[in-house]
């Protein structure tokens, strides 16, 4: 195999297949993308067997072939490079012949036939979604992901598809973050899959403003064609909880906030937080929202704003990572907090179809 | 990133159960004894005159006196094996501060800090509970979790052997992989149609292969395989779940199948919950089922205590799942709030 190359072009590409590469060093191979030079492209692919991602750029190809080098390795010599112009020779022994300017390197590969192939998705349900709205989705819900690895089902978003409708939910038990959006998609496409965290962050790394995202679907894999790329994952084995039942209905009262101006009084509130008292309480009466943090050990602080707010006078505790959580992702100007009681879960919404339950912190006083 | 060369010791103490009923009973020196619950059928334990009958522990307990009618069976006595327990724990202490307690009668030790060399550590350790509490304990000594367990069963009882970094490829090359963490029977039977019987047989499989056998439990194998295990000795470690389950000869083949198996293992978890984790707030219970394909589902639902009617559905639902493939595994179980997160002062859940 031999090809010239623009430094940036394949650092790009290196770049958006790097992070999938196994940490572990125990399988050379995994360390190790796959490079497939055919036409007038080259293909890139790395796997840890549970999520694989490959990309697709432009290069001079002089003859075509297929080697694996080591990712990681590769990445930091394109990167240091003297000279834009890249010369690339890969042997039948996989050794790579790497010229640049007056560098030259050569690096110890692995054959293509050890790397791992890709699932088959011969048998699966099509989606095809739109790139923005997808990527703003998994923006929106991401964060309250659960990490805690003994609730592996929490491990990932609950995407639903069903009715004309995709759903993503992603919760901690604590916490929980859901958008709608309408899809069109034939009825017998109907599905509901755990698409595990790693697969998400990579997902959102690839994904770009326009165009569409075509998702494949069978009942252990997921994968994902999008731009240049293919990103193929294992699901999440399990039953998601049941979500639904833990969105409040009619609230009490609504809140209608600035979301800056919230995000940023609670921030500065939060800095009297401490581990053993992690809550900021929120006290609502008249047009007026008072929020306080108090640490015995530490100190206090307090912090008033005006909202819109009629009700009864009324005050609720959240861990304040959790309540900014959602206002660091969401762009409207605006924000609406339905409250039912200081024991009853919060919902936070805006003018569109996304939710963020939060429960509120039993606090002593 | 790489640690320097740890060591690592396992203690086990030998029949525990059973040598300390005897040492409390001078009069059974001789005799064979199991420690077992006659309600559940089993025996806990069993000392080594039981064994030269063949009884083992779990064993059930008709099996066991038909083998050896004069068996000495006793109840078992839980308050005093922790009593027990506790005293050998204060000796580890004196040796680690990390130290790994596995149940009332393993654990493990990093004396990575100990400038004397650990197979003298574990000796003394060995010496200091004899002395103690008059009971004998068998000692694995390695740089790693995975071998030092291996290594405490080798001069069993009463004994103990080391591992040496030197040693560990000579070792694993011949070790038969039922002595795997984690390799049971049916697992060990479909390894062995692969045509590997040893370590060293599995050391030639490719990491790729062994994933598509045996998923994320195939690239443990692969570095186990290899007397790897970068697993630390976590004090802390507490206790997430308790669970129970059972593989069967035969494949259960049918749903009512399922529920009767299922009727027992609840009534044990109910009563591990019971007498040794009742202290812990359950979050949620599961029902986990291997089908003949090796494939695992597991369904779960949140529930505050063993739920015997909840966990049946869980089965059915499980089972559900399988589309009606037999089931050669059915385990249930509940998962614990985490310590820590306490009812007062914290953070409310809605699931």
């Amino acid at each position: 195999m031999k090809f010239q190359i623009d430094r940036e072009t394949f650092l790009e590409g290196l770049q958006q297949v790097q992070h999938v590469v196994s940490t572990r060093t125990t399988l050379p191979i995994l360390s190790n993308v796959l490079i497939e030079a055919d036409g007038d492209e080259l293909k890139l692919t790395t796997t840890d067997l549970d999520v694989g991602v490959s990309g697709r750029i432009k290069a001079d190809i002089e003859s075509g072939g297929a080697s694996t080098l080591p990712a990681r390795r590769l990445v930091n010599i394109i990167r240091e490079l003297p000279s834009s112009d890249v010369a690339v020779e890969i042997d039948g022994d996989n050794v790579a012949s790497i010229r640049s300017g007056p560098s030259f390197f050569k690096i110890l590969g692995l054959d293509q036939e050890e790397f791992p192939p890709f699932p088959d998705f011969d048998e699966a349900k099509e989606f095809a979604l739109d790139q923005k709205t997808l990527r703003d989705s998994l923006r929106k819900t991401s964060y309250a992901i659960s990490t805690d690895e003994t609730r592996y089902v929490l491990n990932g978003i609950f995407c639903s598809l069903k009715d004309g409708m995709m759903t993503l939910v992603a919760t901690d038990g604590r916490r929980l973050a859901m958008v709608e959006h309408e899809v069109e998609f034939p009825a017998g496409n109907e599905t509901d899959v755990i698409i595990p965290t790693k697969a998400v962050n990579e997902l959102q790394r690839l994904l770009g403003e326009v165009g569409e995202v075509r998702v494949r679907i069978t009942d252990s894999q997921i994968a994902f064609e999008l731009n240049q790329n293919v990103l193929v994952s294992k699901l999440i084995e399990g039953n998601y909880p049941n979500f639904r039942q833990v969105i409040p209905g009619e609230a009490n009262d609504r809140v209608t906030i600035e979301r800056e101006v919230l995000l940023n009084s609670v921030h500065r509130v939060s800095l009297l937080t401490s581990e053993k008292s992690n809550s900021v309480k929120l006290m609502f009466e008249d047009d007026q929202l008072h929020i306080t943090a108090n640490s015995p050990e530490i100190g206090e602080a307090k912090e008033s704003l005006h909202v819109q707010y009629k009700g009864k006078k009324m005050s609720i505790a959240f861990n304040p990572d959790f309540l900014m959580a959602p206002l660091r992702n969401l762009d409207q100007d605006e924000v609406f907090l339905d409250l039912i009681d200081e024991m009853s879960p919060g919902v936070l919404k805006v003018d569109e179809p996304f939710l963020y339950v939060l429960m509120p912190m039993r606090v002593s006083q | 990133m790489e640690e320097g060369r740890r060591k690592i010791i396992h203690i086990d103490m030998d029949c525990f159960y059973a040598a300390i009923e005897m040492r409390e009973r001078p009069e059974l020196k001789g005799l064979p004894v199991a420690v077992g619950g006659r309600k559940r059928g089993v025996l806990t334990t069993c000392n080594y005159e039981a064994r030269k009958y063949g009884c083992r522990s779990a064993m059930p307990t008709f099996q066991a006196l038909e083998r050896c009618p004069h068996l000495v069976l006793l109840p078992v006595r839980f308050e005093l094996y922790r009593q027990e327990s506790q005293r050998i724990r204060k000796i580890f202490a004196e040796f680690a501060d990390l130290v790994e307690p596995l149940s009332l009668d393993e654990a493990y030790l990093d004396v990575s800090h100990l400038r004397s060399n650990p197979e003298a550590v574990a000796a003394e350790i060995r010496d200091r509970i004899r002395e103690t509490t008059q009971l004998t304990a068998s000692a694995g000594i390695a740089a790693n979790k995975f071998l030092a367990k291996i290594a405490s069963d080798w001069r069993k009882p009463d004994g103990q052997f080391a591992i040496r970094e030197d040693e560990v490829e000579a070792f694993m090359k011949t070790l038969p992989i039922e002595k795997i963490w984690g390799v049971g029977q049916r697992t060990a039977e479909k390894i062995h149609r692969l045509g590997v019987r040893t370590c060293g047989d599995l050391q030639q499989m490719p990491l790729v292969e062994l994933d598509r056998h045996f998923g994320k439990f195939g690239r443990d194998l692969y570095e186990l395989s290899r007397g790897i295990d970068h697993r630390r000795v976590n004090p802390n470690r507490e206790r997430k779940s308790v669970s129970n389950e059972r593989t069967f000869f035969e494949d259960v083949t049918t749903s009512e199948q399922g529920l009767e198996k299922l009727t027992p293992l609840i009534e044990e978890l109910a009563e591990d919950y019971r007498d040794k984790h009742r202290d812990r707030r359950i979050r949620e219970g599961f029902v986990k089922l291997k089908f003949t394909d090796f494939s695992i589902t597991t369904a779960q639902r949140s529930m505050q205590e063993v739920d015997a009617t909840e966990l049946r559905k869980l089965l059915l639902e499980a089972w559900e799942r399988g589309g009606g493939r037999p089931v050669r595994l059915i385990g249930a179980g509940v998962r614990f709030v985490p310590l820590g997160e306490g009812e007062s002062g914290g953070q409310m859940r809605m699931f």
